[in-house]
């Protein structure tokens, strides 16, 4: 091992020093937050396959905004299409479609779509491997800011609405009986999902966005009982292991392995989260069995 | 909203339904400031959707239709709800939920936190307030969300069933909660297979099996003849007379019915069969 390796060892915020790591790091830290917002929100709703449909539904916004406008395209055509489907959804899942029919139809189609409109199109394949795979250590300052502003809008938009949120998730029945606008309520957290998930593609790409969003959550609900306490696990976990990610990063580079950024990232919060399982089950068995019906014999 | 004649809830000549047939015909009702009325009818008489389209989650067609029409004006605890157990909330929270409807997006204040504190000691739970809402009994939960209801400072409150499945003191603290709730001039609509609960809080009750059968003071509608009228699918004898109720009726409350009619015609009951 080297000097500046063992130096990065003993002093983990050194890589970091510089910008091009600076960068995915603040981006990975505003992560943290939406994973702790946005991110609990899908966990609580139980979205995560419509998360996991949104990610693929970028894919013809992604082709189409290549084929417009090249490489700048990319983000306006995933945000338009990551809408549009957010949108879609929420309304096939209205029409009385169970939500996993709906969210399968829609990412299959948009999906397919992509595929046709990439197929098309001489020239564009190339430029789309990096919202696939991701381009952690690549980010520039403006797709940084893009992608913050994103975070916020998705953030904020889950924060106006929290209440209402958390009560439809708890109870969606009893929201619409209170007269609450649940599907309302739901095309607003789709369309914070596809925000966030949008911006998590500039860092780990679209096929990885899913696990910046959702692990976080599933590993803070894992080792912890109150709504608070899930937040706040959720931010942390993800700011450290989105840390720790980017530090393997460096370390294996200096190791001369050259691992893909978003996938390690990836990964290192796949690990936190076995380890929250096994905290959680040493504490005491998980207590997330079925719905029950609350205090009915009929 | 109130009425011309001070009624919370004034129906006439109404049908309840989802899309195609209607499920219950022919209902003229109201409740009062204050008062509540018993719904009373077999399984399938359309007492839950007539409470859904007073809610308006089921299509009417009615003559006159006056129901509270504000935010939060209408609570409602219903027959069952399908809640996680682990969902990582504590009863305020979850009560806090009824002031939602109210708020809209503004952020609660004192006098939001006093208000659930008082929908908590409404329902008796001011000491488990801090519980996660999984941990608690089948009974404080299902009192737990008429303290949600009741947060909401409803006008009009809507209960399905709910005393099915309660223990004792649960009953008991419920039909306290009612009549409480009465005194504070909410009005109630009640349903129930309890004959006996209905005599205990409720002024007036609405019998229906598919269309309306009846609707006056409790007492002159659960005569023999209207509740035979009611629940006429599976016959029985009682004394002479001949009662018809279904069977899963028959086998869930037969007991109750025996003893509120011995109660009150002194009759005994004899199976047909």
């Amino acid at each position: 091992m080297t000097a500046p390796a063992i130096a990065a060892l003993l002093d983990p915020f050194t890589p970091f020093a510089v910008p091009f790591m600076a960068r995915p790091l603040l981006l990975l830290l505003a992560l943290a937050v939406a994973a702790g917002t946005v991110g609990v929100l899908v966990h609580l709703r139980r979205l995560e396959f419509s998360a996991d449909g949104l990610t693929h539904a970028v894919f013809p916004g992604l082709a189409i905004g290549a084929v417009l406008g090249g490489a700048t395209g990319l983000l306006p055509g995933a945000i338009g299409a990551a809408l549009v489907a957010a949108v879609v959804l929420a309304l096939i899942a209205r029409r009385g479609q169970p939500r996993d029919t709906a969210v399968a139809i829609v990412l299959t189609s948009f999906f397919s779509l992509g595929v046709v409109l990439v197929s098309a199109t001489e020239g564009i394949a190339g430029s789309l491997s990096d919202f696939f795979f991701g381009r952690l250590l690549t980010i520039t300052w403006g797709d940084l800011w893009i992608a913050l502003v994103l975070i916020a809008v998705g953030v904020a938009l889950v924060a106006a609405t929290a209440r209402a949120q958390l009560f439809a998730a708890f109870d969606a029945a009893g929201a619409r009986r209170a007269g609450l606008p649940v599907l309302g309520l739901e095309m607003v957290g789709t369309v914070a999902v596809a925000l966030v998930v949008v911006a998590a593609s500039a860092s780990v790409g679209t096929l990885l966005a899913l696990a910046v969003v959702i692990v976080p959550a599933a590993a803070a609900r894992a080792v912890t009982r109150s709504l608070r306490a899930v937040i706040v696990v959720a931010i942390l976990f993800g700011a450290v292991t989105g840390w720790l990610g980017l530090w393997l990063v460096v370390q294996l580079a200096e190791l001369g392995l050259d691992a893909a950024p978003g996938a390690t990232v990836a990964l290192t919060m796949i690990a936190g989260y076995l380890l929250a399982l096994a905290a959680g089950a040493v504490r005491g068995p998980a207590r997330r069995p079925a719905s029950l019906a609350v205090a009915r014999t009929r | 909203m109130s009425t011309s004649t001070g009624a919370i809830v004034e129906i006439a000549d109404a049908a309840f339904g989802y899309g195609a047939a209607p499920v219950l015909t022919d209902v003229s009702f109201e409740v009062l400031p204050g008062e509540a009325v018993a719904l009373i009818g077999p399984n399938g008489a359309g007492k839950s959707t007539l409470l859904a389209g007073l809610l308006g989650l089921a299509e009417h067609d009615a003559r006159v239709f006056r129901v509270p029409t504000g935010r939060g004006e209408i609570g409602s605890l219903p027959q069952s709800s399908e809640i996680d157990p682990a969902f990582p909330v504590t009863l305020e929270q979850v009560v806090s939920m009824g002031r939602t409807p109210r708020l809209g997006l503004r952020w609660p204040g004192g006098a939001d936190r006093r208000i659930v504190a008082d929908a908590l000691e409404a329902v008796g739970l001011s000491a488990q307030r801090r519980t996660r809402f999984g941990d608690l009994s089948g009974g404080q939960r299902q009192r737990g969300l008429l303290a949600r209801a009741l947060a909401s400072q409803p006008r009009l409150l809507l209960l399905d069933e709910p005393f099915n499945g309660l223990d004792q003191g649960s009953r008991e603290a419920l039909l306290d909660t009612v009549r409480a709730l009465k005194a504070r001039g909410v009005a109630l609509i009640i349903t129930t297979h309890d004959l006996e609960l209905a005599r205990a809080v409720c002024d007036r009750t609405l019998l229906v099996d598919q269309r309306q059968i009846a609707f006056d003071e409790t007492g002159c509608v659960l005569t023999l003849e209207r509740v035979e009228a009611a629940f006429a699918s599976h016959v029985m004898e009682i004394d002479g007379h001949t009662l018809a109720t279904t069977e899963h009726h028959e086998a869930e409350h037969s007991q109750r019915h025996q003893h509120l009619l011995q109660a009150e015609h002194g009759l005994d009951r004899r199976d047909a069969r």
